[in-house]
Order: C-alpha cells, then structure tokens, then sequence
C-alpha cells in the first residue's frame, strides 16, 4: 500500500493541481500535500525488510506493476520525497504560471519515484523517461535568458540518455534464454553471452553516464544547472541525478557484474577525469550558479570512483553520496537563487560584501559557507562521511584514480575560499547596494536542509545506516579491511569480510 | 603726547577693548615705554561678535590676553611701513596679515583710522575683531 | 528628491562675482547664502537634530569618563576600571549646562543626564552591578571616545599650540613632578620611570589629550542638549537655523581653557595651567574636526590595508577616514570605532527617528546603518558650521559689498569643498534623501 501510495501521491496531485484557480499561495499548499505525506510515508518505510508489490499489467510485452522498498530504494525515495518538499517550500512566492509549474513539478517526482520503486527493468525505463518531459519543460519555461538552448541541450541528451538505456533494457530482456523478462529477479539471475553483454553494457554505462553526468557526457549540465530557475536547478541536482548513479548501482552492477570488474579500471578512469575537471572547471566560473553546477560535477566523478571501486563500503558511500549530494547541492542552488533574488546578479564579479550583517546577506552567506564546506569534506558535516568511505574504499583497487579524486576534492576548498573571499567580504557597493532582507518562508528550506547537513555529519547512520545490506550484496570486491566500520556506527560486523 | 591707553580713553569708542584690556592686565604692559603698533577694534566689533564670545574671554583671563596679545605688534609702524610686508608677527605669536593696502586691511578688518600716534606706539583703529588662524 | 537651490541673501541684488564653477558649485552657493552642506529640508533637520540628542548623552559620560581618566586614573599602569568614573565626576557640574554655570548653554541640569544615569544603572538586559554590565558590554563604549582621542594624539600638528607645548621643557617639568608624585613610594614603577623616562612621558602626553578631548565633549553635550530642546520646542526653522546655532555657540565657548590637572592624593597638581591660554576652539575643536571628521585611520575589519602598495596614504595629512568619508555600510563588523557609536546612540534615540527608520530600509534589521548614515549628515552640518565660523571669524561677512571680499570667501569655500573631492566623500550622497 505505502509503495502505491508513493506513486499515486504526487501523480494524483499532478492531475489535480491543472484544475485548480491559479492562486500561487493556494498552489503551493496542494502542491505541499503529496510531497509531504509522501515524504513521511518513505520515512516510515525505512529499515523496514524489503517490501514489493506485483501487479501484472501488459503481460505480452513484460511490463509489470512491479514495485519494491529495499535497502537502496528506501533511503532514494525517502530524499525524493524531501527535494520535492524543499523545492515547493523554495518556489518563490511570485513564480509565473504556479499552476503548470506545481503540476511539472509533481510530474517529476512522479517519474523519480517510479525509477527507484521499480522492480522491472521496462517500468524502470518508463519512469526514466518520464522524468525528462516535465524537467525539460520546467528548464524551458522558467529559467535564465539562454534557458531554451538549455533546454534542448538536456532534452537531445536526455533522450540520447532514454535511447541508450531502451537498447540496453530491451538487450537485457531478449537475451534473457528462455522467454523474455523484465523483473529485476530474473536480470539478477541471467548468464549473458560474452559478446552481447559488452554491448549491453556499454549501452547502459553511456545512458547512466549521460545521466549523471561524467565527463565527457557532460555537455548539458553546466548550461542546464546555470541557466534552471533555483528550484528547478534543485530538481535537477538534488532528485533527477540520482538516476543516474542509482541506475549504475541497480543495472550495471547489479546485472552485469563480470562486465562491471572488466571495465572498472577504465570507468574509474573516467570517474578521476570528470572529478579533476568539474573541480578545475568550477575554479575559473565567475557565475554562482555555474561554479555550484561544476562542483556538483566534480563530486559525481568521486561517485563513479567509488562505483568502480565496487566494494561494500565504496558502494554504501556511494548511496551516501547520492544523498549527500542531494542535499548539499539542493541547498547551495537555494541559495544561489536566494542571492540571485535578492542581489539581481549571482556573477562573483558584481558582488561583494554580502557578509556585511546588516545590509547584506549574511543569513544566507553564513549557510552557503556550510554547504560549500559540507561539500568539501569538512567533518562534522555531511558530505564528510561519503567522501571518507568512497576514499578508504577506493583506495585499494584504484589508488592513482582515488588520489585525483582527493586532490579534486581539495579544490572544492580552493573555489569556496575564492567565491568568499570575492563575494563574501570587501565592501557593499553604497552606490548599487539596496537589497531587501531574506524573510522566512525563503530562508526556511534552507534551514531544513541545513540541519539534515549537520544532522548527517554527526550521526553518519542516518547517511549509510539504511542501505548498508543492500550494499553489500552488491558488492563485487572484497574489502581489504576493516577499520572504517568504526566511522558508520549502524555498520554491522556482518559486514567484515569472512 | 598721551600713551596708547589714554588714547585710547580719550577717542570713547574703545570701552569694551579697555576693560579687555584692563581685565586680562595688560595695561601697565601698553603704558609702558613699548613701543607698539596696536589694532584697536572699536566697540562695535566687539558687540558684532556672537553673544557669548567676550564674556567667555573676560572669564577666562589668559585666553583673553591671548587674544588682546594678537592686536599688538612689538615697534611701532605706521601704515607705510605696515604695508610692505604681508605678515607681522604678533605679541600672540601668530602672524598677521596685511591684506591690502587700499583700502587699508589688517586681516578681515578694515581699518578705518590709520596712523594714531602716542608716545609709546601707534594705534590703528579697525572695525573688526581679528583672530588667529 | 531634489534638494532645494540655495537662493541669493537679496534677490533683488546683481551677484557681484560670476558663479562658481567648481564641482560641488551647488553646495558652495549655498554656503554663501548662510546655508549647509546639508540640504535645508525638514527632514534632513529631524535626522540631524535627533541624532544630536542622540549623541549627547553618551558625550556626557564620554567627557565625564575622559576628565576622570586623565585627571585621576591617570598612570595606573592596570586601569581595568578605568571606565568606571567616580560619583563624583558623574556629579561634575558641567561648566555650561546647569545654574552654577557663567555660560549657560543648556537649560537642563549641570549632573550627568537623567537618561544616561537610567542606562548605567540597567542597560540593554537588567539592573545588575556594573561589573557584570562592562564584561557583557551592556554600557557606554568609551572605546569609542578613546579612539578618537588616539586619532587627534597621532595626528597632532592640526593648528593651535597644545602639540608643540606636550614638547616643551616646562611640559616636562610638570609632567616629571606628577609621574614622581604619583607613583610616590613605589619603587618598581620610579626605577622604570629612570630607565624609560620618555614612556611615562609619552603616557602623561596621551592623558592631557584625554583631558584635552574631555573638556572638547564636555561643552558639545549642552549644545546638542540645547538643540534637540529648541527643536522640540518648534524653534528651528530649518537646517540652516541649526547650523547658525553651531556657530553661535562656537564663537560662545571659543575662549573656553583648555588644560590639564591632575590629582594625587588630594592635591591638585597642574601638568599644563590653563595660565597658558590654551583655548577650546583652537587647541581641542579645530584639531578634534581635523582628527576625528577628516582624517582618523583606516578601521580595522572592513579591508586589509597595504601600506607598501599605497593604498594607506604616506601624508598624515592625506588620510581620509573620518566620518565625512566613512563607508557605514560595514558597520557592525568586528572592532570598527563608528559601530561602537552607533551602538550608543541606539540606546537614546529620539522615539521620532526610530519611527523613521521602521519605515525605510530593512527597519529594525539594519538601524545601526541607517542612523549611521544619519550621524554622516548630521556631521557634515557640524562641519558647514565650522567652515562658516572660520569664514566669520578669518574672513567676510556673507553680505559684504567688496567682489574681492566676496571672492575670497569663495576661494575660502572651494578650499574647503576640494576636500570632498575625493570619491570617498559622502558629500553628493547626502545631497539627497535616497541616501540612508
């Protein structure tokens, strides 16, 4: 029930809210309901055992109503649920045309939540694809003067992206010996012949990687990120590129596990270079938006690291990761679109002073300086845990891919301590400086996931505690040791390696 | 021939310079030999400044004196010899400026009645208060 | 908004020199029509006249305070309690507010402020003793009063004597009976005084401008008193009416001695005599709006200054950081002078400038810019009246009938008005009312 519910939540709510009056302040509050029972309905379904359901819905083809809450799913759902909350609370106030825009909105978390509820590979692809028509048009509709070039870059690529993963689901399901299925039981289970599983492979490698994204499939992001309006940028960072790293996890390392330990070296490869260049990339940008989009890039090439690295702990710090991630980035583009709306301008250039504590932003600049060191690493917050595991991890099978990751790493230090030193302190501008103050309803999303941030650095449990056995079963390699189960303290000695 | 401070009695315009004078005692120093070029403002300079202004000096003895002291140069010049030179140093210790020749200025004062000469210097009679600075 | 144009003493009369063409020329016409820097609106005289009371009644414990410090505290090598002044000079009887005094420029008491007395005895949070109000910082922040104390100490040489005196032998001699007499039968601090005679010096020099400042404060407080009185009373007619008071009481306690006593054991020992004939105007006012409105020093916490790459000017008299020129947006960060008396002044508001800034800007949210931005006009008009004090008592009446009089007024005004011609200068801003 709480599975059906997830889904039909938000999709009941996207059909709703288009027949309502277009009241903004009435929009909002339907368009808050489905988030937030669906919200606390995953919250209520974590460390639960596994649940499915199995609903048998075009038979001839293999398609299937068939749903699950695992390890993995749960926590992914569960940060859905809340980047939709967040994004609704962070929908300004003035947002133009609010009745299609909830509706997108809902559309979106819809297709979210179907990918990760999916228990078949067909509905999973459904779901996919799904999620590209209503983000496509939240980029075209509302963001930056260049959004409908945006626009189109996402869409050719996301569809690129949809293609890719329908060869390789479609490969995956008629390959299947005896009988075409879909359910993830059997894709689990097959034996794929050597030759056709390269291709299927490399098809679900490109439309994940697409997804993510990871360099050299990045093309869309930095213009899709800097051009969205801020809640569409946190859809995007937050929600919609968790598909990518939850599909790798679920389809290429769960399906194709000899594939996944063949090409690893090279998917880690891949990994380091996207890290250096997201980080290198967000160093020089001299607009916010751009440089939080680059450094969320940076962050995902760590994730496909630990990926490729494929060993209990790497893949527990990377579903940490994706939350993590979620969190962090959802609250930095808040933010950037918090200075955006306040300020007129987000490039480094024409700011300054925002620190000042009465007449600038120092709310909002004093909780951009704690995403930014969360998404450094900083212990104590939470980008610290995934970051930690993803590297002790990794270490051991891809020591030359990890420590690029490290130095990466190190640079999201190097472009928060630039941006605050140009935009944080120096002088307001007396002649230019006129910004209205954050009020509350804005500053609350930030609050909230502020506090997850912290909440998730000092109880690392709440990052990795959930998914920890669905991680291991996936692992592919060994872990070499054993010391780090003391940083996770939900990990559990079933964890140690016999 | 009458010293300055007789003069300066006889002429009954200077009231309010000489009981400055006599309050801050300096007028045992402007009857002696000298001598002196003294700028004597008239009692309408005095009554032109803010109200206030002479009671705070009269109070105040050496700042009154200080005051005075600036009015008074140590030798006696005449106009001629006062106007070949831009500045004069006081009593005070400041310099005086001579503005302009014609019409005769000390300062921001003009004076209106030059070359009054005693026999211990010589007085010219000026329509403002000067200051140092 | 645009500020009113100054019109001519007597329209009916031909200007007898031609327009000036100098940047602030709008400004310099209306100097020499009597008026202000200050544009002559009536809100423009509510801000100036509120902030004025504002100010005057931390300026009555800063003087208080100062007296006390340099005439009792004095060398006391661990003043913690320096800002503690005793009831006594809390009693002082201010030499121009009360019935005692000769001069009496206010009507209210001679005793320090009712409102100030409120605020020492509960500050922001509670009654409690004083102690615990210093160490939570709920009170008066006389580091405020003594930085600009230090800016006047090393900027020095601004005019008037008191400098050169602080070098002379009888300084000396004064200064070396009162160190000897003050740390009498404390022979740790005589045989530092014989190793380090010129620290103690130093020291003694710091304190008379301590007293030097103290005595400057102790009669601007009645005159802003006065003022925001007049003003209550419907007395002023506009901002040029309150600058001519400036300036009347200007010339009124020009002649006011300045010294320096101090007292050891009960004994009054006089380290400069007011026999010297040091006056208010030329020895504490002249180089306290030199020091304290022009120049000050580059405040800590704003920006790094970097001396060697020129961004500190290497001419003390160049530097330019005073309130005219202050930025006050950076008020509120860390160890800035201006911050501390704006904190103050937010104590003793008038209730008509708190309403006034409710409505603008971000209210409550950023009062402390705002009355800053207040305090930046209101001293720009304390310096319209020093500029036209100095014209009055150096140079020309307004209505004089000589060209070559008027020019030289002119020049006079431009002099003063290059000064602002830097960008720093606040001065174009405060021309409108956008400005807060």
């Amino acid at each position: 029930m709480a599975l059906l519910l997830l889904l039909l939540l938000p999709a009941l709510g996207a059909g709703l809210l288009p027949l309502l009056p277009e009241r903004q302040r009435l929009l909002r509050r339907v368009a808050l309901v489905p988030a937030l029972l669906q919200f606390t309905i995953g919250l209520s379904q974590l460390g639960h055992p596994p649940s499915e359901l199995h609903q048998v819905w075009l038979p001839r083809i293999g398609l299937a109503l068939d749903l699950g809450l695992d390890g993995l799913s749960a926590p992914l759902a569960v940060l859905i649920a809340l980047i939709v909350l967040v994004t609704v609370l962070a929908t300004p106030a003035d947002q133009a045309r609010p009745r299609l825009f909830f509706s997108l909105l809902l559309a979106t978390d819809v297709g979210l939540m179907g990918a990760v509820l999916a228990r078949n590979a067909l509905l999973f692809l459904l779901a996919y694809e799904l999620v590209l028509i209503p983000t496509t048009l939240l980029l075209a509709v509302w963001g930056g003067p260049r959004r409908a070039q945006a626009a189109i870059q996402y869409v050719m690529y996301g569809a690129a992206s949809g293609l890719a993963l329908l060869g390789g689901v479609l490969a995956l399901g008629w390959l299947n010996g005896d009988g075409f299925s879909f359910a993830f039981a059997d894709l689990a289970a097959m034996q794929l012949p050597t030759g056709s599983s390269h291709w299927v492979f490399a098809l679900l490698v490109l439309s994940f990687g697409l997804k993510l994204p990871v360099v050299p499939l990045h093309g869309w992001q930095p213009l899709a990120y800097g051009q969205a309006s801020s809640p569409v940028a946190m859809l995007l960072s937050g929600g919609v590129s968790i598909l990518g790293g939850y599909g790798l996890l679920r389809f290429a390392i769960g399906f194709l596990p000899d594939e996944w330990i063949l090409w690893s070296p090279w998917i880690a490869g891949v990994g380091a270079l996207t890290a250096a260049y997201g980080a290198l990339n967000a160093i020089v940008q001299s607009d916010i938006r751009r440089l939080v989009a680059y450094g969320s890039l940076g962050h995902m090439g760590l994730l496909v690291v630990a990926l490729a690295a494929a060993t209990p702990l790497s893949l527990q710090g990377v579903v940490a990761q994706l939350i993590a991630h979620g969190l962090i980035s959802a609250l930095l583009f808040h933010l950037v679109g918090l200075i955006e709306a306040k300020t007129g301008s987000i490039q480094i250039p024409e700011l300054a002073g925002l620190l000042n504590p009465y007449r600038g932003l120092p709310f909002t600049l004093g909780l951009f300086l704690l995403a930014l060191m969360a998404s450094a690493g900083i212990p104590g917050l939470a980008g610290f845990v995934p970051e930690f595991l993803m590297f002790e991890a990794s270490w051991t099978p891809f020591p030359v891919a990890t420590l690029l990751c490290l130095i990466a790493s190190g640079f999201t230090a190097v472009y928060a301590v630039r941006l605050f030193n140009r935009v944080g302190f120096g002088r307001l501008d007396n002649d230019r400086v006129d910004y209205p103050a954050t009020v509350w309803s804005e500053r609350f999303p930030a609050v909230l996931l502020a506090s997850l941030v912290v909440v998730g650095g000092l109880w690392p449990g709440l990052l990795v505690g959930w998914s920890e056995s669905a991680t291991t079963a996936l692992a592919l390699r060994r872990e070499p040791f054993t010391a780090l189960v003391a940083i996770a303290p939900s990990a559990s000695p079933r964890q140690i390696p016999s | 021939m009458a010293n300055i401070i007789e003069t300066a009695k006889g002429a009954g315009c200077f009231a309010t310079l000489l009981t400055a004078v006599e309050v801050a005692g300096l007028t045992g120093a402007l009857e002696s030999p000298g001598p002196f070029t003294v700028f004597a403002p008239v009692d309408d300079a005095f009554a032109a400044l803010p109200p206030g202004t002479v009671q705070t000096l009269v109070d105040n003895v050496p700042q009154l004196a200080r005051i005075l002291k600036f009015h008074v140069l140590s030798g006696a010049y005449r106009r001629e010899q006062l106007i070949e030179q831009t500045e004069w140093e006081s009593l005070e210790g400041a310099p005086v400026a001579i503005r302009r020749a014609e019409p005769f200025e000390v300062k921001n004062a003009t004076v209106v009645s030059a070359d009054i000469v005693c026999d211990n210097g010589i007085v010219h009679v000026i329509d403002r208060v000067i200051l140092p600075g | 908004m645009t500020p009113p144009t100054a019109t001519a003493p007597d329209t009916l009369r031909q200007p007898l020199i031609p327009p000036s063409t100098h940047r602030y020329a709008e400004v310099i016409h209306r100097l020499e029509a009597g008026g202000s820097m200050l544009p002559d609106t009536p809100e423009n005289l509510m801000q100036i006249i509120g902030i004025y009371k504002a100010y005057a009644v931390p300026m009555d414990f800063y003087w208080r305070d100062l007296l006390y410090i340099a005439e009792r505290v004095f060398l006391d090598p661990l003043p913690a309690f320096k800002y503690f002044p005793s009831q006594e000079y809390l009693d002082l009887p201010n030499s121009y507010a009360g019935e005692q005094s000769k001069l009496r420029i206010w009507r209210g008491g001679a005793t320090a402020h009712p409102e100030l007395l409120e605020f020492m005895a509960k500050g922001e949070t509670t009654a409690m003793p004083k102690l615990l109000h210093h160490l939570w910082h709920d009170r008066i922040n006389m580091e405020f009063a003594e930085a600009c104390m230090e800016a006047m100490f090393w900027h020095q040489g601004m005019g008037g004597r008191f400098y050169d005196y602080l070098e002379c032998d009888a300084y000396k001699a004064n200064a070396d009976r009162a160190i000897k007499a003050y740390f009498r039968g404390n022979p740790l601090m005589l045989g530092l005084y014989a190793l380090f005679p010129e620290m103690f010096l130093e020291q003694v020099r710091k304190m008379s401008y301590y007293a030097n400042l103290g005595l400057f404060w102790e009669v601007m407080a009645p005159v802003f008193f006065e003022m925001s009185d007049i003003y209550d009373e419907g007395g002023f007619s506009g901002v040029p009416a309150a600058m001519d008071f400036l300036v009347n009481g200007i010339f009124a306690v020009a002649g006011r001695p300045i010294y320096h006593h101090v007292y050891i054991g009960g004994e009054c020992l006089e380290i400069i005599p007011k026999s010297e004939g040091f006056t208010w105007l030329y020895e504490a006012a002249l180089p306290y709006v030199e020091a304290v409105f022009y120049r000050t020093a580059p405040f800590r916490g704003t920006k790094s200054y970097n001396a060697q790459a020129g961004q500190v000017p290497s001419e003390q008299a160049d530097f330019h950081y005073g309130i005219l020129y202050a930025d006050v947006f950076p008020v509120g960060s860390a160890g800035i002078p201006p911050t501390l008396l704006m904190q103050d002044m937010l104590h003793f508001l008038p209730p008509y400038l708190t309403e006034l800034y409710a409505k603008h800007k971000r209210g409550e949210g950023d009062i402390l810019n705002q009355l800053g931005v207040t305090f930046q006009r209101s001293m720009y008009n304390v310096t319209s009246a020093v500029i036209q004090a100095l014209r009055c008592a150096l140079l020309y009446p307004l209505d004089d009938n000589d060209p070559e009089h008027l020019m030289a007024n002119r020049r006079f005004f431009e002099a003063q008005m290059d000064r602002f011609i830097r960008p720093e200068a606040r001065l174009p801003q405060i021309q409108t009312q956008d400005y807060r």
